[in-house]
């Protein structure tokens, strides 16, 4: 009876171990698991900040490759070059409006459109029926 | 019943041997950990700590209506270390010259060197681990040499300015030099909002030198710096500066400055120099012409003739001395200034005056003996006190440039004739830029302002941080003065020495000015500064321009390079252009009602 709980003592250390093992292990890999995806996530993190950081500066560059392009001196070449024949406006091709420009456009583009004249008192006028 | 499967014995040898190797391994973790510790830290520390510095980007400056005028543009330093060549890539060598820029004999020279020889008391070889090939390359080029993969050319990023306008405003941008170092204009006087602050991130690299982003410990993000939007408008520089060009194929001048901008809030619209230079270039500028690199407008000084009439008929007016009527003999040679007989100044070759010149012809014919009465009527004290007013002999504040205050000298230091000088432009000095502010004062309604250049500041997101507006100095004369004297100086453009500025349909008001230069201590009659300041319209001044042309070649003329032949056409053909572009409308009021503007004055004290 001694020697057989002896034997049972051993063999529960043993399971236990095992288990002990078996948890141990798991913990160990979720941990690497873990470990994995925090490495996984931050070296994602970092290629979408270099990524942004490539575009951020494409944009820039493609804006200066703009503001080249928009010289005055460049504009003028090309339109010696491409022979458009582009001119600032003479004065007198000028039409300076005192209004605001999109009421101005606004009223000729509806002109006719509605009754030009105000309606007057006494020309509204509506219908009843009466039941018979 | 089972025994277990391992002996009493069994166990007790395996727990030794365990128990040792434990003892063992715990015995080198001590050493390790304890003893051996700080060393190896450090060599940890030093093999896989690294700190990446996060360079901000410069802020932007951009005109008034947001072109860039500067910007950082991402360029690659890119080398190679010819000991990681292949023999595979050779054939790929061609296509990186090409992408490179380089001649391909010389890009095979550079690979093809992988040692060098140290020097003669150094002896011995050592291999090649960087050779720089070129530190232009841009993104897309980069990221074609990337994809062509010749295994050990590789580039490190790089920041560095970039003035897609090239001569553009170069006065007024200023550059930043290799050294990322701000050396002149806007560039140097706004580098604290400019420049923005470098970030860092501290973390761990593996074997292959590459970070392990997870084992990062603390990011800085860098802040990028400020945009300075300024009111230079990109247009109108580059009329300006066109200008001068035509005036430099014209009259060949040693220096000419042009300043545009609004007279009712100071700020500068363009600010053109000749001689200038390649703000991309500017350390090609050899060193004998290092002066154009100057801002002339306001580091160079010169006796501003005639132009200066506008003082001493603008302070014997308020002062309620004169009216444009009141008339002077300008026949006179001598006159008595301080009890003391002194010869009066002469008139320009060609001038002829009578003995009854009014103060309004005194300006439009630009008269030297009237405007040296009009000084002695004001006397010593009240004329001096009048030009300070005006800003003259002091710095206006401008930030682009080393600024010279200019030259003035306290009446207590004047000699007899000074009195007698001053008034017409001599034995005083001013900066080009001073005397457009001096002009303002007329056209703002007797307001010194002060000349701006910076509009707003904005942080990365486009917020404003900063907003600047009009900078009132002092008032100088009254309002009703400023209108007599813009109708005056109309005169000079549409019956005096200015008539070549007169812009059809236009009131334009300026004055005229061709000062000698003085050469080996002499007044000379050949070297002149030519220059008409002026604006319109005349009664609602919306743009002021000055143009200054220093020693212009007489040959062309065939006479006196005065500035009503010189400056007032330049005026005129700027002003044409402005019209439309600032959509700048003609005064609505009758034309002769500034002329009788001096006329309601008649009734005054004189």
């Amino acid at each position: 009876m001694k020697t057989s709980s002896a034997h049972a003592f051993v063999n529960h250390v043993l399971v236990y171990a095992l288990v002990g093992i078996g948890l141990s292990g798991s913990a160990g890999v979720g941990a690497v698991w873990m470990r994995q995806q925090i490495s996984f996530t931050a070296n994602a993190n970092k290629a979408l900040e270099a990524r942004i950081a490539d575009l951020t500066r494409r944009c820039n560059e493609t804006s200066a490759a703009i503001a080249v392009e928009q010289d005055p001196a460049v504009l003028l070449r090309r339109n010696t070059a491409w022979g458009l024949g582009l001119v600032p406006p003479r004065d007198d091709q000028v039409q300076h409006l005192a209004e605001d420009p999109v009421m101005r456009l606004a009223a000729k583009r509806n002109s006719g459109l509605y009754r030009d004249t105000a309606a007057t008192a006494g020309l509204t006028t509506f219908r009843v029926a009466s039941q018979p | 019943m089972s025994k277990g499967f391992a002996s009493n014995y069994r166990i007790v040898v395996l727990a030794s041997l365990v128990l040792l190797c434990f003892g063992g391994l715990g015995a080198r973790l001590v050493w390790l950990h304890v003893i051996d510790r700080e060393e190896l830290l450090a060599m940890v520390e030093k093999a896989r700590r690294e700190v990446t510095i996060q360079k901000a980007r410069r802020g932007d400056i951009l005109d008034a209506k947001g072109n860039i005028l500067a910007t950082s543009r991402s360029l690659i330093d890119l080398g190679v270390d010819p000991q990681l060549l292949r023999k595979a890539d050779e054939k790929k060598w061609p296509r990186l010259a090409s992408l490179i820029g380089m001649p391909f004999y010389d890009l095979e020279k550079i690979l093809n060197t992988r040692m060098r020889t140290e020097g003669p008391e150094g002896g011995g070889e050592h291999p090649i681990e960087w050779t720089s090939l070129s530190d232009q390359i841009s993104e897309s080029a980069y990221a074609d040499i990337v994809k062509l993969g010749v295994a050990g050319v590789y580039g490190n990023r790089v920041y560095r300015r970039a003035y897609p306008h090239n001569e553009l405003g170069a006065h007024v941008i200023g550059y930043v030099n290799r050294e990322e170092q701000p050396v002149t204009g806007i560039e140097s006087y706004v580098d604290f909002y400019l420049r923005g602050q470098n970030g860092w991130v501290e973390s761990e690299k593996d074997g292959r030198q590459v970070e392990m982003a997870q084992f990062r410990t603390r990011e800085v993000p860098a802040s990028d710096g400020y945009s300075v939007s300024l009111s230079i408008d990109a247009i109108v520089q580059h009329i300006a500066e066109a200008e001068i060009q035509d005036i430099v194929a014209k009259f060949h001048p040693q220096k000419v400055t042009i300043i545009i901008g609004n007279p009712r809030t100071g700020f500068l619209y363009a600010l053109a120099n000749y001689p200038t230079f390649n703000l991309n270039e500017y350390n090609k500028v050899p060193k004998e012409e290092q002066r154009d690199l100057r801002n002339i407008a306001v580091s160079d000084v010169y006796e501003p003739g005639s132009v200066f009439k506008i003082v001493a008929a603008s302070g014997a007016l308020n002062e309620g001395l004169v009216t444009p009527a009141t008339t002077f003999d300008c026949t006179l040679d001598q006159l008595v200034v301080n009890g003391v007989l002194r010869k009066l100044p002469g008139e320009m070759a060609g001038d002829h005056f009578d003995n009854h010149v009014s103060v309004a012809d005194i300006i439009a014919r630009s008269s030297n003996k009237g405007a040296a009465q009009l000084g002695v009527l004001l006397g010593d004290r009240r004329f001096y006190n009048y030009v300070r007013a005006f800003g003259f002999g002091q710095l206006t504040g401008f930030p682009a440039g080393g600024e010279a205050r200019g030259l003035l000298r306290p009446p207590e230091k004047w000699d007899g004739l000074t009195i007698t000088r001053m008034p017409m432009g001599q034995s005083v000095a001013a900066t080009p830029l001073q005397m457009h502010q001096a002009i303002g004062v007329i056209a703002s309604g007797g307001v010194l302002l002060r000349p701006q250049l910076i509009e707003q500041i904005r942080d990365p997101s486009g917020a404003i941080v900063y907003n600047f507006g009009r900078a009132e100095v002092r008032r100088v004369i009254s309002a009703n003065t400023a209108r007599v004297m813009a109708g005056m100086l109309e005169r000079v453009s549409t019956e005096g020495t200015g008539t070549r500025a007169m812009i059809p349909g236009y009131d334009v008001a300026g004055k005229t000015g061709t000062a000698n230069k003085v050469v080996n201590g002499q007044y000379s009659k050949v070297h002149h500064v030519a220059s008409f300041i002026g604006f319109f319209p005349a009664r609602d001044p919306q743009v002021a321009i000055s143009v200054i042309v220093d020693d212009a070649d007489e040959g062309f003329l065939g006479h006196v390079a005065t500035g009503g032949l010189v400056a007032a056409p330049s005026f005129r053909h700027i002003g044409e252009q402005l019209i439309p572009y600032l959509d700048i409308q003609p005064a609505l009021a009758d034309a002769s009602a500034s002329l009788s503007l001096p006329l309601a004055m008649e009734g005054g004290r004189r």
